[in-house]
């Protein structure tokens, strides 16, 4: 054997070895260890609004606008992304009943579409007729998407006849989207504050993909699947991270964005606007308290399991104030006329799916409702999940900033359709020391004879031992100090101590220090009706509310608020630790130009807008060293 | 030169072996990262109607309604359209479930469910496994786990079930333990005569459990309450395995498999819900929030094919 072949044998067969104990033992290419993405989710904490003062949003506006006012529901694709035969296909098509046919509503109001593409047919989507007819003409393929009904239309013109030959609906899907869509999508991205912060004042174009462009026919990343978006993407691959913006083209405003590795797996486009504000939320304010300072106040809060937004501890210059402050339940009842003697109490009732509580009342009438407890959204019994992250904005009174307030969002995710809630907690910190517990109720509930009750739970702290003074309706016109635990109905009192004051929580021993509770009558917000409230002042114990509260009482039963089963033991308050309870109760109203505590969708300009008439609840608590005993 | 021809082949031969060596490897882990679990038939349970029903001279067919839109706890559907109903009011005491099994006799073995409205005896009834007596009608508790233990934080217990003809025990979940940082779930494997604990598996939140035999063996498929997959426990022995494969992925990360059947053979049925451990109720015109989907083994090449049933 000579020389030459002996090598050769011996490469052979080292090649045979070294492959085998590849084969059996050796790291596999797809079995790199993939490198940890650094996750990290923002979301939105500026208004929708400023995003309207976008040139390129206003233009677009103004043309969707422009179309509907003569009598087109479809805004046409620009001259610069058609070539000519494109060109005749859309002008087939604007005029095609068939192609028309979904663009108006059933009392015959136009809705916004946009035409997203219009490209040569590929093989794949013709019918076999279709093939037949483009294997000998040429053929374009045009997608239309229908923002009110969230439907996407396919259609198959034939460019040298000019005729229709297809027309298919997707309901509940979106499809790509025009070059005029994606660059307002940019402009969005590149907008945005939250991704300013993210980047340094100026994201720049160079740096951002749209890879997220709809290539086929999917579902939606964001308004739990209901709305067109997109996921414009700033990629930096030296670091193997990315920042992806989950752009609602339906809302035209940023949804979410998240700071992921290039990973596919990691793509919003796999989350999903909804996954991303949970996971948020839960690890930011579920599991962990949040600090602000401002205005000489220093707050602490975070989101409850099902006692919504907690203020957990409030210092003013330096002074404990509050030890806990939230809602822990809305009972929500609504009263039938008529019927009480027909309930037939044996089987369940139930309203758009939901299980109801009945309960009789006088002269044939029943109510029937809902506990609603808000809450985190994983791990909780919350019904009614928060929306965003709880936000801090400035109060502004007579152009002057006066305080900040705290607040959270929570919703149904259907809201406002029938039978899904709205409620905002609000806690409202004032420059001078007073401060405000609010409830606001954004509609739209089941029905027009809604009355709804927030709990309100505030555990004050202004004093190791603290006193509770309610003011005399006796005409002795004084403050009695309460002994024992017990309630009173705001709703019937008639005289208030400078014409504001209905009771006041202060030291035992120094009087002039603590704080007057002025009930809401209407002075808070222009057109209010004020609150009408139950209070109740309990002595303190941790198993009352201190953690989170199971439903408290029933949704219906007018006569009770569902404090009242800590009032059993009368017990004495007098110099201890006392908790206030503020139950609200208003009523909402539907009457066209009285709507209150109501929420509405109407078709404007093409576009679902959606109308809200809140109403808000809540006392103010106002030091005493303020104004004076 | 002509001389180093066998020098230059074997090297090319190396070098060409080599790169088909790393494309088997690679394709081969691809199909060995999803669990094969070979091929199904869809076959014949052992599980019977309850015996009452016939007694009742109720017509079939009959459906068993769990959705709690109509009646609370469960209900028998039948006539028309199933538009009648046999729904005593005993059936509510223990409130609602969220899914049942018939064994081999006809009792009803049923898992708890909270539901919107939290009431005292909501996180209680959450450890009980409740059974619809075949014969009586009668709904009472028939086990209660007391390590099972719902609350404020998590309001779910014992949450699916399946029957085992091989052996007459019933594979159970639970996912109270768990938390949003931690997947604490527990799977029973519980004998039906006895009522002992034959086995606990910990570490898996199940959302649905069922028993699949194929030609590779026995397993437990477990729906993840915490992701969108659907996992397999190989069963050897009448043991479980304490390592769960993941089978297949759905496409939406949201979605979570609520319920698992064999449609066909090769062929599962696997229904999902969105699912965040919490009592969120949505309504609206379409109220429905459920998918359906087909997952369609392929023998030969070894892949699923996911259809949405529409």
């Amino acid at each position: 054997m000579s020389k030459e072949l002996k090598i050769a044998f011996i490469i052979l067969l080292l090649g045979v070895t070294g492959l085998s104990v590849y084969w059996f033992t050796g790291v596999n290419p797809t079995q790199k260890k993939p490198i940890e993405p650094r996750e990290r989710i923002i979301l939105p904490n500026h208004k929708a609004t400023l995003y309207l003062e976008l040139p390129i949003i206003q233009s677009y506006l103004e043309d969707v606008k422009k179309r509907i006012e003569h009598g087109n529901a479809i805004l046409p694709l620009e001259a610069k992304e058609l070539d000519t035969s494109g060109m005749k296909a859309q002008a087939v098509l604007l005029k095609n009943s068939n192609f028309l046919s979904d663009t108006k509503d059933s009392n015959g109001n136009l809705q916004h579409n946009d035409m997203m593409t219009i490209r040569p047919a590929i093989v794949s989507v013709l019918s076999q007729k279709s093939q037949e007819r483009c294997h000998v003409h040429k053929c374009y393929q045009a997608l239309k998407y229908n923002f009110v009904t969230n439907t996407t239309t396919r259609a198959i013109v034939d460019v040298e006849s000019l005729e229709v030959l297809e027309v298919k609906r997707f309901a509940n899907m979106q499809p790509d989207i025009s070059l005029r869509l994606k660059h307002i999508a940019q402009e969005i991205a590149l907008n945005a504050p939250e991704i300013k912060k993210e980047l340094g004042d100026s994201p720049e174009f160079k740096d951002m993909s749209m890879a997220n462009v709809r290539g086929s026919l999917n579902n939606s990343a964001c308004e739990n699947k209901n709305h067109l978006c997109v996921s414009p993407t700033f990629s930096y691959h030296d670091k193997e991270e990315a920042l992806w913006a989950i752009i609602d083209l339906s809302d035209l405003k940023l949804a979410a964005a998240k700071w992921a590795g290039l990973g596919k797996t990691s793509t919003p486009a796999c989350i999903g606007e909804r996954s991303l504000q949970n996971r948020q939320i839960m690890e930011n304010f579920c599991q962990k308290d949040t600090v602000h300072e401002e205005s000489n106040w220093k707050i602490s809060y975070r989101i409850t399991g099902s006692d919504g937004l907690e203020v957990i501890d409030a210092w003013f210059n330096k002074e404990r104030v509050l030890k806990s402050a939230k809602i822990v339940d809305w009972h929500v009842a609504y009263k039938a006329k008529e019927g009480a003697s027909s309930l037939d109490d044996s089987i369940d009732s139930y309203v758009d799916g939901r299980r109801v509580e009945y309960v009789k009342g006088d002269n044939d009438t029943f109510f029937f409702g809902y506990n609603d407890a808000m809450g985190c959204p994983m791990f909780s019994t919350s019904v009614v999940l928060p929306f965003n992250a709880p936000r801090i904005n400035p109060i502004i009174k007579e152009g002057k900033k006066v305080g900040f307030s705290l607040l959270q969002d929570y919703r149904n995710p259907k809201w406002p359709m029938a039978c899904n809630y709205r409620y905002e907690n609000r806690f409202e910190f004032y420059a001078n020391g007073s401060f405000r517990v609010v409830g606001v109720n954004k509609g739209r509930g089941c029905g027009k004879n809604a009355i709804y009750r927030p709990v309100m739970r505030i555990d004050m702290e202004v004093s190791d031992q603290e006193a509770f003074y309610a003011y005399e309706q006796n005409g002795s016109k004084g403050w009695r100090q309460w002994l024992v635990e017990a309630r009173d109905f705001q709703k019937d009192a008639t005289i208030y101590a400078k014409d504001k004051y209905l009771y006041k929580i202060t030291s035992k021993s120094e009087p002039t220090k603590g704080y007057y509770v002025e009930p809401n009558r209407g002075q808070f917000t222009k057109g209010n009706r004020g609150d009408n409230a139950t209070i109740f002042v309990t002595l303190h114990k941790e198993n009352e509310g201190e953690q989170d509260l199971m439903t408290l009482g029933s949704c219906c039963k007018l006569s009770e608020e569902g404090v009242e089963r800590y009032l059993e033991k009368r017990e004495d308050i007098d110099g201890k630790n006392i908790v206030f309870w503020y139950v609200p109760r208003v009523r909402n109203d539907a009457r066209e130009g009285h709507e209150y505590c109501w929420a509405d969708t109407v078709l404007e300009d093409g576009n679902l807008k959606v109308k809200v008439w809140p109403c808000d609840v809540g006392p103010m608590f106002v030091p005493i060293s303020k104004e004076g005993i | 030169m002509r001389r180093y021809v066998p020098v230059i082949i074997s090297i090319l031969i190396v070098f060409i072996a080599t790169i088909v060596v790393i494309n088997l490897k690679s394709n081969n882990k691809e199909i060995l990262n999803i669990a094969n679990i070979g091929e199904f038939k869809r076959i014949k349970t052992c599980a019977i109607q309850p015996l009452f029903l016939s007694k009742l001279k109720i017509p079939q067919p009959i459906a068993i309604d769990l959705s709690q839109q109509q009646y609370r706890g469960v209900a028998f559907l039948f006539g028309p359209n199933l538009m009648q109903s046999v729904h005593p009011k005993s059936w509510t005491r223990f409130d609602h479930f969220s899914s049942y099994i018939l064994d081999q006799k006809g009792h009803m073995y049923l898992t708890p469910m909270p539901y919107i409205t939290i009431s005292p005896n909501t996180f209680t009834f959450q450890k009980n496994i409740y059974t619809l007596n075949s014969h009586s009608g009668k709904l009472s508790i028939w086990m209660s786990i007391d390590e099972v233990k719902a609350g404020a934080n998590n309001p779910f217990g014992l949450i699916a079930l399946d029957y085992d003809c091989d052996d007459n025990s019933l594979w159970v979940s639970a996912i109270d333990e768990s938390s949003y940082s931690e997947s604490r779930g527990v799977i029973y494997h519980i004998d039906v005569d006895s009522k002992k604990i034959l086995q606990k598996v910990e570490g898996f939140d199940a959302l649905s459990v069922k028993l699949l035999k194929s030609n590779r063996g026995k397993y437990l498929l477990v729906g993840s309450a915490r992701d969108n997959g659907l996992y397999r426990y190989e069963i050897k022995g009448k043991q479980l395995s304490n390592i769960p494969a993941k089978v297949l992925e759905l496409s939406d990360f949201n979605e979570r498999i609520r319920k698992i059947t064999i449609a066909r053979d090769n062929t599962l049925r696997l229904e999902t819900i969105p699912f965040a451990y919490t009592l969120v109720a949505e309504t609206g015109e379409d109220s429905t929030i459920r998918e359906n989907y087909y997952a369609i083994w392929s023998p030969t090449l070894l892949k699923w094919k996911i259809e949405k049933i529409k």
